[in-house]
């Protein structure tokens, strides 16, 4: 268990575990609790908790029992704890409980305070009173703000904004003025709480008082600007010229408090009046207020952000667009698919995108009409955005999309299709390959193809499995792809019957998808043999090769393999590779596999001049690992070895940090 | 558009028992509506609007400065270091080893020797240069500083957990709302792909009707920080003990406490918990169940879980066990016609993979750098960030409640109106732990 952090999960554990604190952290333990079960009832608890505190029990004890004091202590335990206000130590836990119980006896000794404590202490039992907002304390609380301690004063302050009331907001509003300039934020900021505390009460006169008593005072500007906010939302549309007036200021601070109220203040000829102010406030700010007004959710500001979406500089139109990915409905959707067939490539993106977020089924069917007679870029947009928010019905039109005359609109379709099509559309998509030569169109059709398959899997395979006998190698080589895509059982068994073609390109590629065989291991591990029956007599090096790595692919990757099983079939697979490069890749493999045969295969190649430095580099690299079944005392000795003989750098200085590590 | 709703700041809620005033109703629910309205449909600005594009004028870039700053900091400060309209000018931590640290960093980036070093937080606020701060101390001070930081008129993007208590998160969401300022918590999952998916399925009814979350805490078992024996004090410029403690209840130096991301974690007795993963988990259970004003009613222990339920009758369970293995910090939602499963590892389960169709890439780990983005153009923009400080607040109090639950080892029923425990004397002077003088939030 850790010292500091105790874990406390179930009751009981709890129980032995807030004994251990005490033994732990004073040697000196009470039995608060109960041994086993419900805590003791509480008035029980408290009075020995209270016990704890009028002891000679260490401080650190005391201070445990006030925690505990501050959910289960009651009238009872009020004096002892007042007692430990004066102590520097103590003191802040002893509020901990006075703060928390909910006698007024703890509001009276906090009072008492006042009178008796100096500095930081009187501090916090000021901050206590707040916490508390004992309006007892008022007179007192008023008296602290003459006092000459500016963080007393503070305190004070704040503690009357927390209490609020007649007497508080009277004296805050004087101290604005009149205490030292280091206090007078603190002030404020209780001033501004007393006028929250008056509008709650319906106190709204009251309230646009005091935030205009912060407003005009000597503050920093920050602080100001807080009264300003509160002047203009107290007084609800009357505030509505304050407003105003801070969005036109050349000051950026009172300017973006403007833009915050902007979003707050309620009521439709607010945003009337707003939408009004677009066209008055300069144009580097109308964009911010374009997204204030977009933020307030009304339906009112529309007219003002269409026409700004309609025309005027783009960075307004993409402003307004984007406002209408708020805001927008059917009305919206004319004007963004002008915006979305622009030329200007961001406006079309926001456009698009705010096309896709527009909510309702009545957006989705306006869509579908417009996309059937559309043309052109626009057509193009309505594509892609029936993609984006997959329009129910949509895709039999862009299958008829697929063969528009315009490219983009074909480009568009493609791509469509291959995010909303199931096996249906493979057939359309090969149909599409065959048609056409261009290899942009061609790469375009692979891919959607590649995407329907990788979600249909095996229920694509029957549509995939005749274009093998195509007399087309395009069309065989593509459905090689597209089994790649589907991965599983048929779809290998497919794939195996292109290794013998009449195409050395097909064969080719059969090859390589085989050595990249999706690795959904264990499904897939079937692709092991025919790897190896290449490794071992494929029909050119560059076959065998592929071979080797794909099937060192597979060792590492199959999850139903032991480790002990992966370091055996590459130890019976090492004298088939041929090349060094190869070599090396399984030697890699091996430092990944932590098992203790790894480590011994390893050191048989750390003497093989050609392939000894890539030996000891894995061999650091395993050890670097937790590997069963290998000593501490062997890895030393190994990482040991790896530091003599090993000639790169870099090794020498892994094998150092793993024996660092080790010690 | 949000409601002006000062009435929700009235600080009687967490006052003892018997002295709370309530809130209307209505008034708090539209509000509630309202405020998750923003983030239901988080605006994508293009880049060149909001003046990203080319190069920024210095006049025009946002000052940052920093407070805390250790591992998960420098990472943090690693993304706003790469945003190009930004500049970093101050570090400010109570270990100077760290303050070094950082300085290094900043002038290596920016090839001078300009980065400020502070010990103390309140004079780096005090900079009127100084336009935001990245808050990363460990979270005994992350409420605190955050509070601090606005009512210096600094807006805040501060690493998670956010607060210490129930008392705590609505102080943080009632200052910023108050100062008007930009708070952005670090949790940012709400902006990777994988779970912003599937938090929309869960929003549009793409699963139909919700009944039930999941989130996976890391651990459901409280924690407090303790009193560990006195050694020797450094000196202060090497670390700042007081500034250390900070709001935390005073106790003598012992380097075992200087832990600053496990130390106080949750304060009382009843902290850390489901803290340290639930602000991120339980945070995004809220979003899908569109409670980013709101937090569950009812929090009970059941076996090694904790369940929840929300007034809108959604379950949400907290649990370490029976996950699909996508990593950590994991989430499950349950809709009456699907379900999906996601987690750092950026993949999916799902009841049908009709869920997932044209789902593009997934980004596995949790990149911050959305996150930042998303803060600096709100401190631009004025606009909330996703993980504003009102969806932080109740993201907050769900794990704090949950916490509070499991610490009494019975169920509680909480009250997210007037924010208290429903005739819960126990869990409700829980809600609340004062601090050390003279901080106060």
């Amino acid at each position: 268990m850790s010292i500091m952090t105790l874990t406390l999960r179930t009751l009981s554990q709890r129980i032995v575990l807030l004994s251990l604190l005490t033994v732990t952290l004073a040697a000196a333990p009470v039995a608060v609790y109960a041994a086993e079960g419900e805590p003791v009832p509480a008035a029980e608890s408290a009075q020995k908790l209270v016990e704890v505190l009028q002891s000679n029990a260490p401080a650190a004890e005391k201070a445990i029992v006030c925690k505990k004091l501050a959910i289960y202590g009651g009238k009872d335990a009020v004096g002892s704890l007042a007692a430990l206000l004066s102590n520097a130590e103590l003191a802040s836990w002893a509020r901990i409980a006075l703060e928390a119980i909910p006698d007024p006896d703890a509001d009276a000794v906090l009072r008492q305070a006042l009178g008796k404590l100096q500095g930081r202490l009187l501090v916090g039992a000021i901050n206590s009173i707040g916490v508390r907002r004992d309006p007892k304390a008022v007179d007192g609380l008023v008296a602290k703000l003459n006092d000459a301690d500016t963080d007393v004063v503070s305190a004070a302050a704040a503690a009357l904004g927390r209490i609020g009331g007649d007497a508080s907001a009277k004296a805050l509003t004087q101290a604005l003025t009149k205490v030292p300039a280091g206090a007078r934020s603190a002030v404020a900021e209780g001033a501004l709480r007393c006028a929250e505390l008056a509008l709650a009460g319906g106190q709204s006169k009251e309230a646009i008082a005091l935030y205009d008593a912060v407003r005009q005072a000597e503050l920093p500007k920050h602080k100001v600007l807080e009264g300003v906010r509160g002047a203009i939302l107290a007084r609800q549309s009357a505030g509505l010229p304050l407003l105003l007036e801070q969005l036109k200021s050349a000051d950026k601070a009172q300017f973006n408090m403007g833009l915050r109220v902007a979003r707050e203040l309620p009521g439709r000829e607010v945003t009337e009046a707003l939408s009004a102010e677009i066209k008055q406030v300069a144009a580097d700010k109308q964009v911010w207020l374009f997204l204030a007004l977009a933020d307030r959710a009304d339906a009112a500001v529309m007219p003002a952000i269409l026409q700004a979406a309609k025309s005027g500089p783009v960075k307004l139109r993409v402003a307004a667009v984007t406002a209408l990915d708020r805001l927008g409905s059917t009305p919206a959707i004319p004007v963004l698919l002008e915006a979305a067939a622009d030329n200007d490539l961001e406006l079309a993106r926001a456009a698009k995108n705010a096309l896709g977020r527009l909510p309702g089924k009545e957006v989705d069917a306006d869509l579908l009409g417009r996309l059937v007679s559309s043309s052109g870029k626009m057509r193009q947009a309505l594509v892609e955005v029936a993609g984006q928010r997959r329009i129910p019905g949509s895709l039999p039109v862009i299958v008829k999309c697929s063969e528009d005359a315009d490219a983009g609109v074909r480009l568009a379709a493609y791509a469509t299709m291959g995010g909303m099509g199931g096996e249906s559309e493979i057939d359309s998509l090969v149909k599409l390959f065959v048609k056409n030569d261009a290899r942009k169109e061609r790469a375009a059709i692979e891919k959607s193809l590649l995407a329907i398959c990788g979600r249909c899997g095996a229920a694509a395979t029957p549509g995939l499995a005749p274009m093998l006998k195509s007399e087309d190698s395009a069309l065989r080589i593509l459905a090689l792809h597209a089994l790649s895509s589907v991965g599983g059982h048929p779809a290998l068994e497919a794939v195996k019957s292109a290794l013998v073609d009449k195409d050395s390109a097909v064969e080719d590629e059969a090859v390589r998808t085989l050595s990249t065989w999706p690795n959904n291991w264990p499904e897939d591990n079937a692709v092991a043999e025919p790897l190896l029956a290449l490794a071992k007599d494929g029909k050119s090096t560059a076959h065998q090769v592929l071979a080797v790595r794909g099937y060192l692919e597979y060792v590492a990757g199959d999850k139903n393999l032991k480790n002990d099983d992966k370091v055996t079939k590459i130890k019976e697979f090492m004298p088939l590779i041929q090349r060094a490069e190869e070599k090396k890749l399984a030697l890699v493999t091996l430092g990944n596999i932590p098992a203790a045969a790894s480590l011994e295969l390893l050191g048989s190649f750390t003497t093989e001049t050609a392939l000894s430095e890539d030996a000891w580099a894995a061999t650091v690299n395993l050890l670097r690992k937790e590997v069963p079944g290998v000593s501490a005392d062997l890895k030393v000795k190994t990482l040991q070895s790896a530091v003599a003989s090993a000639k790169e750098e870099t090794t020498r200085k892994n094998a150092e940090k793993a024996l660092k590590a080790i010690k | 558009m949000k409601k002006f709703n000062l009435a929700k700041t009235e600080p009687a809620r967490l006052a003892p028992q018997g002295k709370s005033n309530a809130i209307d109703r209505r008034q708090f629910l539209k509000a509630a509506a309202q405020a998750t309205a923003l983030i239901m449909a988080p605006q994508i600005v293009p880049s060149s609007v909001l003046g990203r594009e080319g190069a920024t004028p210095p006049s025009e870039k946002i000052i940052l400065g920093a407070i805390g700053i250790g591992n998960r900091g420098t990472y943090d400060l690693t993304c706003f270091l790469h945003e190009p309209d930004l500049k970093f000018v101050a570090i400010c931590d109570v270990k100077e080893g760290r303050r070094q640290a950082v300085k290094k960093m900043a002038d290596n980036r920016y090839g001078n020797t300009d980065c400020a070093m502070y010990r103390d937080m309140r004079e780096l606020l005090s900079r009127e240069d100084i336009d935001a701060v990245l808050i990363a101390t460990g979270p005994n001070w992350h409420a605190t500083a955050s509070i601090l930081a606005a009512n210096a008129g600094k807006d805040v993007y501060c690493e998670k957990p956010c607060t210490k208590n129930i008392a705590q998160s609505l102080a943080l969401a009632e200052t910023f709302r108050r100062t008007g300022r930009v708070f952005q918590a670090g949790t940012q999952r709400r902006s990777l792909p994988n779970f912003a998916f599937a938090i929309d399925l869960a929003r549009r009814g793409k699963l139909g009707k919700l009944h039930t979350l999941h989130a996976h805490p890391g651990g459901l078992d409280t924690h407090m920080s303790g009193w560990l024996p006195a050694e020797t004090e450094p000196p202060k410029e090497q670390v700042d003990w007081d500034l250390y403690l900070g709001p935390a209840a005073w106790r003598p130096f012992n380097a075992k406490l200087l832990d600053g991301f496990n130390f106080e974690k949750g304060g009382g007795l009843a902290g850390g918990g489901c803290l340290e993963w639930g602000s991120h988990c339980v945070d995004l259970c809220q979003l899908a169940n569109d409670a980013d004003g709101t937090a569950p009613i009812e929090y009970e222990p059941v076996g090694e879980e904790l369940r929840a339920r929300y007034a809108n009758g959604v379950n949400l369970v907290m649990r370490n066990n029976g996950w699909a293995g996508l990593g950590s910090c994991p989430v499950k939602f349950e809709g009456e016609t699907g379900w999906i499963e996601t987690g750092d590892d950026g993949t999916f389960k799902v009841s049908s993979e009709d869920l997932l169709t044209g789902r593009k890439a997934s980004i596995a780990g949790y990149p911050a750098d959305f996150y930042v983005r998303d803060f600096l153009d709100c401190v631009k923009s004025r606009s909330q960030p996703r993980a504003n400080a009102e969806a932080a607040c109740y993201s907050h109090i769900a794990c704090h409640a949950a916490n509070i639950a499991l610490y009494l080892g019975r169920k509680v029923k909480y009250d997210p109106i007037k924010n208290e425990f429903i005739g819960d004397e126990q869990a409700n002077r829980m809600r609340s732990e004062a601090l050390r003088e003279p901080w106060r939030v």
